[in-house]
């Protein structure tokens, strides 16, 4: 579908990042539009987490800039650009493991006035008003990923698969506007991989969330995204529709090496 | 046997204190403070200077010197907190042992090592405690009327500490289940993540720390009333590692297992005297004091390894890996 170039949620400018002397980017710029899901590819060690750190605040760039929603990123601390509706998951999944599910999902909640000091005193009615409705919603999005009966165990005793859905679940009770995924779709069975997949694409449609997703799965690239974004030794290399990306010489050679095989298992 | 009863209490009282706020620490927040004797010391300190040296009445004195201690805990925290717990564990033990040494080698301000005792310089025995033992005798004789006994000091200075330490212990409890608690246990399993949600972890974890070190304070004020005399080696290390022994004997994070756990490290720690039965009755007292520590020791690591979510602690909880 066409987008207006006006309307990107979040842009990076120029974003470079040494470690040690090993270059992870080097001036990376990009723009996601709103609404939109941009998929971030490339090899291992490409710089895709390293990207994912830096727009979400956990590492300081070395050069460039970020803004999101018009606002400059580059002094706000990572949990603030949570708050304002920028949120992300991890690679690998993390789950607070002595906490149950719920707990986790109501953890999320970025709104909750007992959580601030002696606020379970001060502010007990509004604190259990809040529980009572977010507790609705955590078990409403817990049953839509398939998890609700495991609500009240630990997160700690879930597979890895279910570590991700309680991630995607958790960062959805922030009300973000804007999720990035850290290869949301692996070690996730390929049903429920589905399921996801539909839900983002819900998300979207519905919400109007926008998604920054980094993925190793080329046919579910290939199926959701609007756009392809491709880093390969830290630089960015291509950028531009699944359709084209898909028959770009520099990102077949890049991604998946000369061979002619891989080049077909891309052009498949 | 009744008055050494009434001795456990009481220290158990204080213990309660104590090993409350390094529950909210440690055992909630994650956050290892070996240094925790030293904000008993400086509150303490704080409290028997402001009556002895400023002539503050004792009502004004104990407040401002749990608020000493608050501050002494941003001071240490505020640049460390953010270390990584094992870091943290030995900046907190290196401050603790500061403030010892400090409250050793600053003879004019402290007494130094003779203790408050000197708070006024040789010659000259100062004394902070007039007005609680006025308000302890108060307590003492409304007793003896109210129930015809003899009621002993130690029993009065228990009915003052224990509903105070009771207190203290459900508004815990209140706390460490309300979200915010939740957040603080949360940060404790992973706080990379928790700030990834938009918890501010810092903030967080500050505040934990000032409530550990408040009822440390507070802790501090009453074993400063119970002995009426103290010196810096009241406050060695291993007095929060007492603290450790008790919060891990009852289970990390369960809020009513301390005054249990006090109750039991006391009654273990005082009650070598009655260890006079052979072949216990071969050392020599000097060397049953050892012993105690040994015993101690010995039952944390039976505890350990037979039931590591302590006593009280909940074994599904144990059992998840992270």
């Amino acid at each position: 579908m066409p987008l207006k170039p006006s309307d990107a949620i979040l842009s990076a400018k120029g974003v470079s990042k040494r470690f040690k002397g090993l270059r992870a980017l080097n001036d990376v710029s990009l723009e996601v539009q709103r609404s939109s899901i941009t998929a971030l590819i490339g090899p291992n060690g490409a710089g895709k987490t390293t990207l994912f750190n830096i727009l979400s605040g956990f590492i300081r760039p070395d050069h460039g800039s970020v803004t999101f929603e018009g606002l400059s990123l580059d002094r706000l601390p990572p949990h603030r650009r949570a708050r304002i509706g920028l949120v992300r998951t991890f690679q690998i999944p993390r789950v607070f493991g002595r906490l149950t599910v719920l707990e986790n999902m109501l953890l999320a909640d970025p709104n909750q006035p007992g959580e601030r000091f002696f606020g379970c005193f001060y502010l007990r009615g509004a604190m259990r008003r809040r529980e009572r409705e977010e507790r609705d919603e955590a078990m409403e999005l817990l049953s839509l990923l398939n998890i609700d009966r495991l609500a009240n165990d630990y997160a700690g005793t879930l597979s890895g698969g279910q570590r991700k859905l309680v991630e995607l679940g958790r960062v959805l009770m922030i009300r973000p506007t804007m999720i990035m995924l850290d290869e949301p779709m692996a070690g996730v069975n390929p049903a429920l991989g589905l399921r996801l997949l539909e839900r983002v694409e819900y998300l979207r449609r519905e919400r109007g969330l926008t998604f920054l997703f980094v993925e190793h799965d080329m046919e579910v690239v290939m199926r959701v995204s609007d756009r392809v974004v491709v880093l390969d030794e830290g630089t960015l290399i291509a950028d531009g529709s699944a359709r084209a990306i898909r028959t770009n010489e520099r990102v077949i050679d890049a991604y998946l090496g000369r061979s002619k095989n891989s080049a077909a298992v891309v052009r498949r | 046997m009744a008055d050494f009863s009434l001795f456990v209490l009481a220290t158990a009282g204080i213990y309660t204190i104590f090993s409350l706020g390094l529950l909210v620490q440690f055992g909630i927040a994650g956050l290892p403070n070996f240094g925790n004797g030293a904000f008993m010391a400086v509150s303490g300190y704080a409290m028997a200077i402001g009556i002895v040296k400023l002539g503050l009445p004792m009502i004004i004195a104990a407040p401002l010197a749990m608020v000493a201690a608050v501050l002494f805990g941003l001071l240490l925290a505020i640049p460390t907190i953010r270390l990584r717990s094992d870091y943290l564990a030995i900046a907190t033990v290196a401050a603790g042992e500061i403030v010892r040494y400090l409250a050793l080698n600053l003879e004019g301000l402290t007494g130094g090592a003779a203790g408050t005792v000197n708070l006024l310089g040789p010659g000259q025995a100062a004394d902070y405690n007039f007005e609680w033992l006025r308000l302890q005798n108060w307590m003492q004789d409304g007793i003896s009327h109210l129930f015809h006994v003899r009621a002993k000091p130690d029993l009065a200075f228990c009915c003052i500490i224990w509903p105070v330490a009771l207190i203290l212990l459900a508004i815990v409890d209140a706390m460490v289940r309300s979200p915010w608690g939740r957040v603080l246990r949360a940060i404790r399993e992973d706080q990379e993540a928790a700030t990834a949600l938009g918890k501010d972890v810092f903030r967080c974890k500050l505040q934990a720390f000032s409530l550990g070190a408040a009822l440390a304070g507070l802790a501090g004020l009453f074993l400063a009333w119970q002995v009426s005399t103290f010196t810096p080696d009241d406050f060695k290390p291993t007095i929060t590692f007492y603290a450790f022994v008790i919060v891990i004997l009852g289970g990390k994070t369960n809020v009513w297992a301390v005054p249990i756990g006090s109750l039991l490290f006391t009654i273990i720690f005082s009650g070598t005297r009655f260890l006079g039965f052979w072949p216990l009755s071969l050392f020599s007292s000097g060397d049953k004091a050892f012993l105690r520590l040994i015993l101690v020791g010995l039952a944390l690591v039976v505890l350990v390894i037979f039931r590591p979510q302590g006593i009280f602690g909940n074994p599904r909880e144990d059992a998840v890996e992270t």
